[in-house]
């Protein structure tokens, strides 16, 4: 275990606490809340975190399993004020003496990890179990509906059959969203970056108030623009059948005021690089290429994934543009047709699971592919930026 | 392998700083010369402009006869040494050194032979498959120069390449620079804040102050005929000392007048101002430490002074005196030359007369500082 100063320490518990007591305390009073209102068993307490939001049903009463889950917030709540307390301790002592050094430090660290590392373990535990959940449903076969139990009776295919036999749109609305995913990671990312190397490396008229005005901008929610891009769209004749180019121009229009993460890292590249690159006889694209961007990794791979991301998952403009159209849909609004009536929902949930499930899948390997480079970006850009 | 021309070239930053005025040179095709001056003095920014690495302002920049004014840099055929090296990290130290052959799409085992070639002359073939960051700041300078080495570029620019480096290692490079140049035999711009590395590298030195040339001249040009008091201070080490004092002529004889003592002008200065007719007028006076004596004894042309501080340099002492109204002078004497009583006896607050001849005198003008003998 590598020894940490005090400082820094006794600042990351004081933002774990406070994460923590962020998360603990309104669902410590949803649960106790719903324990009253409809007694949720610990494990369809769960299913309710994931699906009520969607879909309110009714559920066994078994007031046990919110107690214990109250239990728990509780016991992660009282962790929490303790490490508040050894945070400001440690905060107020500042730096050790000598003597503490080598009596104390080791000890303290070893307390304040293990202390750590259970919370987190506790945490990831319940972050993971509505994932799988989802995905034990997905395997599924006995019955169509919501159950109240996790491990399926019968286990099978059938779900994943379904959602690619012939006449099923899933397919088609997998590849929409796969080529508006694609489409935009590739274009956002290009515009992003040579976006961000032009407001680092140039130095133009109005250069500040471009990026002032960019700024402001992006604090407009883009929602706010809906009703006249569907207008837009429409006359452009880009909306239902053809709302994937149309989606793909909304969602990589707006790239170039994204530049900001991108811009903080290249300012961090020491200018004196590209000069020598320039004298060395490199075009300005060739610094690009070859000096900035292998420099900054981490930056394009965050760019690459946030730009992928966003369409992957919208929903919003998405099913504004496609107007019930299936053919126009991505996978969250054309699966969301599948939960459209308490009867649809009855006949669909097992297979909304599995749907689920794929569309999980292409994220994954992403994520697993690049996140080492992803944490790294995200660290990268901000704190030198 | 080519001539590099300055004409009227002028710098003003955006923030309306003028950083460079009406900056005239001609460089000769395989001239060595030295940009030296104080911090902020516009060397770098020069430079930069030939580099095509900043605007030029106003004027023209020519090498080899060609206004470059409006090419990139990668059109000018130049290659440069920063102060900061500036090594690619990402890449190792033949990838650095391979880069600018690599751009000019040169076939793998030509890039191969030059590479190692400049590797082995700079010593870093040892180091070729390191990234930069495992290298030492010498190894770093080495393949920094390796990398503008192996472009057989018209003119090497190098921005202070040693001033990152200890003053042995920096002492090291030195040598090996002026060994380069020799196997390079191409023209070079070099800048530097220090003036021992500009007389002992440069063929023509160009002295710089706040955007104006001061003085541009040989080594033994700027260190024995300094146009201005700001050259004559700069060059050398300690530096010159200063005297306000007068000049007076008696019948046809110079004499100057430092701190009551009377000291006659003579040889090639004192004919010059005979020459000049330069009336008697108060003057400012230089004198280099080096040509200050001890006298054994007082007398109408010595100048009594206290010692304050004495420097044991090795082979020779630097006496910091003042005289009796409190001007410092610096006073440098072999230590070969004294016996070791004399020695024993430069104690702080000693009283002693020193003296000096006629022949190594400088004088400049009180109002315009420049020197009276170089109308
Ligand atoms: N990008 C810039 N914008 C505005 N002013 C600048 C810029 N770069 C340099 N200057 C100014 O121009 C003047 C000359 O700078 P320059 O870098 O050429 O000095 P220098 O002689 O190289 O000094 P040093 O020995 O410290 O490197 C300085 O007064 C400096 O403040
Ligand atoms: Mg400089």
């Amino acid at each position: 275990m590598k020894t940490r100063k005090s400082l820094p320490s006794g600042i990351v518990m004081l933002i774990v606490a406070a994460c923590l007591i962020a998360v603990c305390a309104p669902l410590i009073l949803w649960i106790r809340h719903a324990a009253a209102m409809d007694s949720a068993s610990f494990m369809e307490t769960c299913q309710t975190i994931v699906h009520r939001i969607a879909h309110p049903f009714p559920i066994d009463p078994d007031h046990m399993g919110a107690v214990l889950l109250t239990i728990l917030m509780l016991l992660l709540l009282a962790i929490a004020v303790v490490l508040v307390i050894v945070a400001v301790i440690n905060l107020l002592r500042g730096p050790r003496d000598e003597q503490s050094r080598h009596m104390g430090l080791r000890t303290a660290n070893a307390i304040s990890n293990t202390a750590i590392h259970i919370l987190l373990v506790v945490i990831s535990v319940i972050w993971l179990l509505p994932f799988i959940f989802i995905v034990l449903q997905s395997f599924r076969v006995e019955s169509t509906y919501q159950v109240g139990y996790i491990i399926p009776e019968k286990w099978g295919f059938d779900n994943y059959v379904s959602i690619f036999s012939a006449g099923s749109n899933f397919p088609r609305w997998y590849l929409n969203t796969f080529i508006m995913a694609l489409a935009t990671a590739v274009l956002q990312t290009v515009i992003v970056l040579c976006m961000s190397y032009t407001l680092s490396r140039f130095r133009f008229k109005m250069r500040k108030p471009l990026m002032k005005f960019m700024l402001v901008l992006g604090m407009f929610p883009g929602i706010l623009g809906m009703i006249i891009l569907y207008r837009i769209l429409s006359d452009l004749g880009l909306t239902q059948a053809h709302a994937v180019p149309g989606l793909i121009l909304v969602y990589v229009a707006s790239s170039g005021m994204g530049y900001y993460v991108s811009k903080g890292f290249f300012d961090t590249i020491p200018k004196s690089l590209d000069e020598a690159a320039r004298v060395d006889g490199a075009t300005r694209a060739q610094v690009l290429f070859k000096i900035i961007l292998p420099l900054s990794k981490p930056i394009v791979i965050y760019t690459i994934l946030t730009a992928f991301m966003a369409p992957w998952g919208d929903f919003v403009f998405a099913k504004y543009a496609s107007m019930n159209n299936q053919l126009g849909m991505n996978v969250a609004v054309g699966m969301n047709t599948w939960l459209a009536t308490p009867s649809m929902l009855f006949a669909n949930y097992t297979k909304f699971c599995a749907g689920g499930v794929v569309v999980a899948i292409p994220v994954v390997i992403l994520f697993m592919c690049l996140q080492r480079y992803y944490v790294e970006g995200v660290t990268g850009g901000a704190v030198k930026g | 392998m080519a001539s590099v021309k300055l004409t009227n070239v002028k710098k003003i930053y955006d923030n309306k700083v003028v950083a460079v005025h009406d900056f005239n040179l001609d460089i000769k095709d395989k001239e060595f010369v030295v940009f030296v001056g104080p911090s902020g003095c516009g060397k770098s920014t020069t430079l930069r402009m030939v580099a095509g690495l900043e605007e030029i302002s106003e004027g023209t920049v020519e090498i080899d006869g060609e206004v470059v004014n409006d090419l990139q840099p990668k059109d000018r055929n130049i290659a440069m040494v920063f102060q900061n090296y500036a090594l690619y990290p990402h890449m190792t130290v033949y990838d650095n050194i391979a880069f600018s052959l690599r751009l000019q799409k040169l076939p793998e085992d030509v890039i191969y032979n030059k590479v190692t070639n400049a590797a082995e002359i700079l010593g870093i073939t040892d180091y070729l498959m390191r990234k930069p960051r495992a290298l030492s700041g010498g190894q770093r300078q080495r393949v920094a120069i390796g990398r503008a080495m192996v472009r057989d570029s018209k003119v090497f620019l190098m921005d202070e390449p040693l001033s990152n480096l200890d003053a042995k290692l920096r002492n090291q490079m030195r040598a090996e620079i002026i060994l380069l140049r020799q196997k390079l035999n191409t023209t070079f711009i070099y800048v530097t804040h220090d003036q021992t590395e500009a007389m002992t590298l440069g063929d023509r030195i160009v002295i710089m102050k706040d955007g104006y040339i001061m003085q541009v001249g040989t080594p033994t040009e700027v260190f024995e005929m300094p146009e201005n008091l700001f050259v004559a201070e700069f060059i050398g080490a300690p530096k010159m000392n200063i005297m306000h004092t007068e000049l007076s002529c008696e019948n046809g004889k110079y004499y100057v007048h430092p701190f009551g003592a009377r000291l006659p002008v003579e040889g090639d200065k004192g004919a010059k101002l005979n020459e000049l007719r330069v009336p008697g007028k108060q003057i400012i006076l230089g004198v280099r430490p080096e040509h200050i004596q001890l006298a054994k004894e007082a007398g109408p042309n010595t100048i009594p002074v206290k010692l304050e501080v004495n420097e044991m340099m090795g082979s020779e002492l630097h006496l910091h005196v003042y005289t009796e109204d409190g001007t410092r002078l610096i006073v440098r004497v072999p230590t070969i030359d004294l016996d070791p009583e004399q020695r024993n006896s430069l104690v702080q607050g000693a009283a002693l007369n020193i003296t000096f001849g006629g022949k190594v005198m400088h004088f400049f003008d009180k109002e315009t500082e420049h020197n009276i003998l170089l109308p």
